[in-house]
C-alpha cells in the first residue's frame, strides 16, 4: 500500500506532463480532422464568355442569352478586337461566340445554323462549349414540338435547371473515420510521451541506489514490491488510454467511436498502450536523471510519430523512410489505424490485415519486456 | 546481555582485494558500538554484508539469534539503517518521506503517523514536514536520512557516517538523536571515521583496517594501548637548540619538536608532567604565550597501531 501511495504521489507530482500532451492530442488532433474534412457541396464555376449578337433578340436567341447571362460571366468589356485576342490567350476570356443576323429564324426552320465561337485554350473554354452545346442541343429537341417562342425558352431552362444527384458509392466511410485515425496517429505520440515520462520518473526513483538500498534492507518483499510497481505502471497507462478514449467520444463523436470501427480504433490503442509501457520499462532501466528521460522520450516519441506517418500521413513519406518505420511498433499501430478507416466489411478476411498488425504490436510488447526482464537482472548482478 | 549480532569468520573479497578479511564481533544489546576506520578499511562493506546486501564469501552472520540472509523478513522487521549517502524520494515532501519508509514496516495507518511525528521531532524537522528534500540545507537533508531510517522504532539501528559534510549544529542535534535512541532501548552500530564522534557516543570500539579488527574495547580499554600518557604543546616565539634538546631531558618525555612556533612535548608516562615542564620554562627564561595538554585520542591509538593517521 505504501508503494502505491508513494507511487501516485510521484505520477501526481507529474501531472503537468500528462495534461501538456493531452492537449497537444486534442490540439493538433483536431486541427488535423478540421484541414482533412471532405467538401459535401460543390458550386459550379462559370467560365468568362463574350458574345457578339447580330441577331434579334427573339425565339432561340434570346433564350440561349438569358441562359448564357445565368450559366457564364457575360463580359461586355471587349469590343476591340486586339484586346479580345489577348483576353482569350491570356484565358481571361474562355469563349467568344458571334451568333449571325437571322439566326433565330433559321433555328426556328430546322436548319442548323451555325454559331461561331473562338475559344482560349484549358479546361474552362471546354466547360463554356458544353454549356452552348447543351442548350441548343435541348433547344433543338423542343423547337420539333411548334411550340412558341416562350414556351420553347421555358420548357428548355425547365429541361436544364433539372440537377442530377451524384451519390459516391463506397462501403468504407473513410471521410467519417479519417478523422479517428488521424486522431489516434496523433495518439501515438501523446501516449508514448506520457507513459515513457511518466513510467521513467517514477522508476528511476525507486531505482536510485540510495532508495533501492533502503526498500532491500526493509521488511517488504522486494519481488513484491517490484509486482506492485508493475501493477501501478500499468494501471496508469491503462488510465492514460482510457483517458484519450473518453477524450475521443467528445472530439470525435459518440456515433464514430461507438461502432465496430470504433471499437477496432479503441482496442488497437490499447494494445499499443500496453506496448509503450514496456517501452516505458525497458527506457527506465537506462535513465539516471530527468534530462535523460526527456531526451529519451523526444527520441522515442517524437522520432517514432515523424518515421512512421503520425504527423504526415504515410503516403507522404518516402519509402527509404517508410522502411525503416517497419522496424517499430508506431508504424505497425498507425498502419492498423488506416486500415480500419478503409475497412468495408467486418469478415475475418477483412479484419485479419488489422489483427496481423495487432498481434505484431503484441509481439514487439513482449519482446521489450524479455529485454527489460534481461536487463533487469543483468543490472542486479553487476550490483 | 545477549548479543544482538554475531559476525564470526566473515570475509569478503572483490577480486584479488580482500575488503573484510576474517572479521568476527559481536554486539551486546543497548550498547553503541563503535565501527573506526579510515576510508576503505572495510566498515561500509562489513555493515552491508551483516545487512545481506552484499553475498560475501564465507562467514556466519546471526541477528537477534537468527541467521541473516536476504529473505529474513522478520529480521528485517526489527532493524533500521541510515545510510552514508542521502537516500530520500525527491517528490516527496518531509512527512511524505518519513511515512514511506515508515510505511515499509507498520501498516496501521494511526500508528505509523505517531511514529513519523516521533522521528521528526527526534531529528527536529518538525517546522520543516511541509518542504520537499531540495528545499532543505545539507545538515537538515542529513536529519531527514536519520528520520526515514529509524522512524519504525528498530531495535537495531545502523547509522553509516551520518554526520558527513554537516554544519555542526545539525550534528549535535544528530548526536543528541542518537543518545536518545540508546536510552529509548536501540542496539546502534555507529560507524564513522570522526574519532571525537566514537568518543562521545561509543560504549565500545572496533578500530577497523585493511578489512581486519586491529583494536577493541571502550575508549578507555583502546586509549590505553596507546604509549603516551599526555601530550603538551607550547606556544613559544623563539627557541634555539639548546633549549629544545633540553626538554628531553626532563622526566618522562618521549619525544620534542618545535615547528612554526609550536613545542610539541610527548609523555610516555607518569603522573604532573606538566607542572614539571612549566617549571622548566621558567628555569630556562623561556617566553612562552599558551599551554595546552591533550590526553590520547584514539587516533593516537591508530597512528601507533598502525603508523598511519585515521584520516590519510
Amino acid at each position: 500500500m505504501t508503494v502505491s501511495r508513494a507511487f501516485w504521489k510521484i505520477a501526481l507530482k507529474n501531472i503537468g506532463t500528462i495534461i501538456l500532451y493531452t492537449n497537444m492530442l486534442v490540439l493538433f488532433g483536431t486541427m488535423n480532422i478540421n484541414s482533412g474534412s471532405t467538401t459535401a457541396q460543390f458550386e459550379a464555376a462559370k467560365p468568362t464568355v463574350v458574345v457578339f449578337n447580330h441577331d434579334k433578340e427573339a425565339g432561340v436567341t434570346k433564350g440561349f442569352l438569358e441562359y448564357l447571362n445565368k450559366n457564364a460571366e457575360v463580359s461586355k468589356d471587349y469590343a476591340d478586337d486586339d484586346r479580345l485576342k489577348d483576353a482569350l490567350f491570356y484565358e481571361q476570356v474562355t469563349l467568344v461566340i458571334d451568333i449571325p443576323e437571322e439566326y433565330h429564324q433559321e433555328f426556328a426552320l430546322g436548319h442548323d445554323p451555325e454559331l461561331k465561337m473562338r475559344s482560349s485554350a484549358g479546361y474552362s473554354a471546354e466547360l463554356a462549349k458544353v454549356i452552348v452545346r447543351r442548350y441548343l442541343t435541348a433547344a433543338k429537341a423542343y423547337s420539333t414540338l411548334g411550340l412558341n417562342d416562350n414556351e420553347l425558352a421555358s420548357k428548355v431552362e425547365k429541361s436544364l435547371e433539372k440537377e442530377i444527384d451524384v451519390e459516391l458509392k463506397t462501403k468504407a466511410d473513410t471521410a467519417k473515420y479519417s478523422t479517428a485515425t488521424r486522431y489516434f496517429s496523433f495518439a501515438n505520440y501523446s501516449i508514448l510521451a506520457c507513459v515513457i515520462t511518466i513510467i521513467c520518473l517514477i522508476m528511476m526513483s525507486f531505482n536510485r541506489m540510495e532508495v533501492r538500498k533502503r526498500n532491500l534492507v526493509s521488511s517488504i518483499e522486494i519481488s513484491k514490491m517490484n509486482r506492485t510497481l508493475l501493477k501501478n505502471c500499468c494501471i496508469y497507462s491503462l488510465g492514460v488510454w482510457a483517458l484519450f478514449v473518453i477524450i475521443g467520444f467528445f472530439v470525435l463523436g459518440f456515433d464514430v467511436l461507438w461502432s465496430i470501427h470504433g471499437l477496432l480504433y479503441i482496442a488497437n490503442t490499447l494494445i499499443f498502450a500496453g506496448c509503450a509501457t514496456t517501452v516505458a520499462f525497458l527506457v527506465s532501466q537506462f535513465v539516471t536523471s530527468q534530462g535523460a528521460v526527456s531526451g529519451m522520450m523526444n527520441v522515442i516519441a517524437l522520432g517514432s510519430s515523424f518515421l512512421c506517418g503520425a504527423f504526415v500521413p504515410a503516403e507522404y513519406l518516402p519509402g527509404a523512410v517508410l522502411g525503416f518505420a517497419h522496424i517499430m511498433p508506431s508504424y505497425y499501430f498507425i498502419d492498423a489505424s488506416n486500415k480500419i478507416m478503409a475497412l468495408e466489411d467486418y469478415s475475418f478476411a477483412s479484419l485479419l490485415p488489422i489483427l496481423i498488425n495487432m498481434a505484431i504490436v503484441l509481439v514487439f510488447a513482449i519482446g521489450f519486456a524479455l529485454i527489460t526482464n534481461y536487463v533487469s537482472k543483468k543490472k542486479q548482478k553487476i550490483a | 546481555m545477549k548479543n544482538v549480532i554475531e559476525v564470526k569468520h566473515l570475509t569478503k573479497s572483490y577480486k584479488q582485494n580482500k575488503a573484510v578479511d576474517d572479521l568476527s564481533l559481536a554486539v551486546k544489546e543497548g550498547e553503541i558500538l563503535g565501527l573506526l576506520g579510515p576510508n576503505g578499511s572495510g566498515k561500509t562493506t562489513t555493515m552491508n554484508c551483516i545487512l545481506s546486501l552484499l553475498k560475501y564469501d564465507a562467514g556466519d552472520i546471526k541477528i537477534f539469534g537468527k541467521e541473516m540472509a536476504p529473505d529474513a523478513y522478520d529480521t528485517k522487521a526489527k532493524i533500521g539503517v541510515v545510510f552514508q549517502e542521502v537516500a530520500v524520494f525527491d517528490e516527496l515532501t518531509v512527512y511524505g518521506n518519513i511515512d514511506y519508509f515508515c510505511g515499509l514496516y507498520i501498516e496501521d495507518k494511526a500508528t505509523r503517523a505517531q511514529y513519523v511525528e516521533d522521528a521528526l521531532k527526534l531529528v527536529g524537522l518538525e517546522e520543516n514536514k511541509n518542504q520537499y528534500p531540495k528545499q532543505l540545507s545539507g545538515g537538515l537533508l542529513r536529519r531527514l536520512n536519520i528520520a526515514c531510517g529509524i522512524a519504525h522504532k528498530p531495535k537495531l539501528i545502523f547509522l553509516d557516517e551520518p554526520t558527513v559534510a554537516v554544519d555542526p549544529q545539525s550534528r549535535n542535534n544528530i548526536l543528541e538523536g542518537i543518545k536518545k535512541l540508546r536510552d529509548d532501548g536501540a542496539t546502534i552500530i555507529y560507524t564513522t571515521h570522526y574519532m571525537e564522534e566514537v568518543e562521545i557516543l561509543c560504549d565500545r570500539v572496533i578500530i577497523l583496517d585493511h578489512g581486519k579488527i586491529i583494536a577493541e574495547g571502550t575508549n578507555d580499554e583502546l586509549k590505553a594501548l596507546a604509549k603516551i600518557e599526555e601530550k603538551v604543546t607550547v606556544e613559544v616565539a623563539e627557541l634555539s637548540p639548546k633549549q629544545l634538546s633540553g626538554f628531553e631531558k626532563i622526566k618522562n618525555v618521549d619525544s620534542v619538536s618545535y615547528e612554526e612556533g609550536a613545542l610539541k612535548v610527548v609523555f610516555g608516562k607518569g603522573k604532573n608532567n606538566l607542572a614539571e615542564m612549566i617549571e622548566y620554562l621558567k628555569a630556562n627564561r623561556i617566553n612562552y604565550s599558551r599551554i595546552f595538554a591533550e590526553r590520547p585520542t584514539l587516533n593516537d591509538v591508530f597512528l601507533e597501531l598502525t603508523g598511519k593517521e585515521l584520516r590519510d
